[in-house]
């Protein structure tokens, strides 16, 4: 069964991670270094077990364009999220038995080393949409 | 020899090759990869140079040879020694198999893929390549995962049996029951991956129901004596004998009863009804010779209100004798409701309200919702139908159960 696990993050978690000052701890190159090895060491995991479909990061919200239709005018907003919001940062899709398997892998992602003080935001698991019919 | 017929011919041959080699010389992992590269050979070679007299021999030997190269690069990378002389293989030195070792091999290997050391989804993943022969390519593509996923996988789970140690041959007398269990499960899992409606439907996942059938003929004809494997066969075959009008032009699902039933497919229904009928007469009878039956009363309905809904009944009360799921249950209560009336089978559903996942799904609103309907009772059906359509996550489904609470309010 396939399932997204997803992670959010904010502008100012972006911004914390590139080292600009806010009211989140921000990273040191040590830090970031932890954390890069951390999710390829996840990543090679996934992978030698034959679990991972794909996973990406995100590049930050701000360079998000969202394209919409005012009436019936094609309206493009760069850019469209106040600082704080929080929106999809990055995604893995797995193939594993069943939601246990995913959730155990969500539940190792939250041990993910990072600045002290900081906190991360929650972690979903969606369910890709595969349901068996209805039949008698 | 036309390309369906030569495919057939490896994917048939494909578990004997592989179960000769590991009988004589061990490595499940490395001789898997030797057969899949003498299947590869031939499929290129045969065509082109012609068949030869005994494909079967073609191959062991060519896989054999593979299978010492192989091991020999294997061990040259291990412990970097010249000592590779020693490996030499006395394959022209050995009786020629009989026919019964071929089935011994085959059955030993369906075993071995269902070891209890796998998950689910690599028994099913190394039975699809070891058993039936499919090239990773394809059951990647079935399974709609990248190749390398699925690589990863059957190598992953093809290393497990290595570190078990399992020898090559049939599982205890006293563990049989136990892994017969999982191989009818492993069996079960293929087929069903091909009803999985998905939001991608994919024309290979057709191929899988029919690859599913042909693995559970093999094991039947290994297994005669074992009544829960001609029940699975059963039950697949009467299944997938309706597959032809599951589904409109437009890919929404086609409920049972809506069905064209001239689109059935006659030779699988009569195939399914004579094996049941004959597992039948001998008890004890498990939940997959009674799920057969079940599908088989509703095939030979000429229409949905010819069904013999009374002996649907029966079947579904020993069933939940052997297996109370929720989804027996559910279904339980709508067979009761058709021969008793929509009363009895709503106070069915009634306890089953507190089963935590049946609640939160959609399919006891649209039972509850069908059941009210019935009753004439509009109001509730119709709420039941929206209750239904908002946590239904098939957007044809959603469709299909809006329609219906639509229906209620003219």
């Amino acid at each position: 069964m396939k399932y997204m696990i997803i992670l959010s993050g904010s502008q100012q978690h972006y911004d914390s991670m590139a080292g600009k000052d806010n009211d989140l701890p921000t990273w040191s190159p040590e830090e970031l270094d932890a954390m890069f090895a951390f999710m390829n060491e996840l990543n090679a995991e996934l992978e030698s077990r034959g679990e991972l479909v794909d996973g990406q990061g995100l590049a930050e919200p701000a360079l998000t364009r969202r394209v919409e239709l005012r009436d019936g005018e094609t309206v493009v907003t760069d850019g469209p999220y106040a600082e704080s919001k929080e929106v999809l940062a990055g995604y893995w899709l797995v193939d594993v038995d069943g939601i246990d398997r995913a959730t155990e892998i969500a539940a190792h992602v939250l041990t993910c080393p990072g600045p002290e003080g900081a906190t991360e935001p929650p972690i979903d698991i969606r369910p890709v949409q595969e349901a068996a019919p209805d039949e008698a | 020899m036309q390309d369906g017929a030569l495919e057939d011919l490896l994917r048939e041959l494909a578990p004997q090759v592989l179960g000769a080699l590991v009988r004589r010389y061990g490595h499940f992992d490395t001789a898997e990869d030797a057969v899949q590269e003498a299947m590869l050979a031939a499929a290129e070679q045969w065509p082109r140079e012609g068949r030869p007299a005994d494909p079967r021999a073609w191959l062991i030997t060519v896989a054999a040879r593979r299978l010492t190269d192989l091991l020999r690069s294997e061990r040259a990378r291990r412990e970097r020694e010249d000592r590779v002389s020693s490996w030499t293989l006395p394959s022209d030195r050995l009786p020629p198999e009989t026919a019964s070792a071929d089935a011994d091999d085959t059955l030993v290997l369906l075993f071995m893929c269902c070891h209890p050391a796998l998950t689910p989804s690599s028994q099913v993943a190394l039975a699809l390549r070891a058993i039936g022969g499919l090239a990773t390519n394809e059951i990647a593509r079935a399974f709609m995962v990248p190749e390398a996923t699925m690589a990863q996988r059957i190598s992953r789970a093809k290393g497990q049996i290595k570190a078990s140690n399992l020898p090559f041959r049939l599982p205890p007398e006293t563990d049989r029951t136990d892994r017969l269990q999982a191989v009818l499960k492993m069996l079960y899992l293929i087929f069903n991956e091909a009803y999985v409606a998905t939001t991608a439907p994919s024309l290979h996942r057709a191929e899988l129901a029919t690859e599913a059938i042909r693995l559970t003929r093999l094991a039947h004809r290994l297994l005669p004596e074992e009544d829960e494997v001609a029940g699975l066969l059963a039950l697949m075959l009467l299944t997938d004998a309706r597959r032809p009008a599951r589904m409109s032009g437009d890919g929404a699902l086609i409920p049972l009863a809506k069905q064209d039933r001239s689109l059935w497919d006659t030779d699988k229904i009569s195939e399914g009804v004579e094996l049941i009928e004959t597992v039948l007469a001998r008890p004890p009878v498990g939940p997959y010779q009674l799920q057969a039956a079940i599908a088989a009363v509703h095939d030979e309905a000429g229409s949905a209100e010819e069904t013999d809904w009374p002996q649907i009944v029966a079947l579904y009360e020993l069933l939940v004798r052997t297996d109370p799921s929720p989804v027996v249950r559910l279904n339980h209560a709508v067979a009761v409701a058709m021969v008793t009336g929509p009363a009895a089978g709503l106070a069915l559903l009634e306890p089953l309200a507190a089963d935590r996942q049946l609640a939160r799904g959609h399919r006891l609103h649209a039972v509850r919702a069908h059941l009210l309907e019935m009753a004439g009772d509009k109001d509730a059906a119709g709420q039941e139908y929206e209750e239904a359509a908002r946590l239904s996550t098939s957007p044809p489904e959603r469709h299909y159960l809006k329609t219906r609470a639509a229906g209620l309010r003219v």
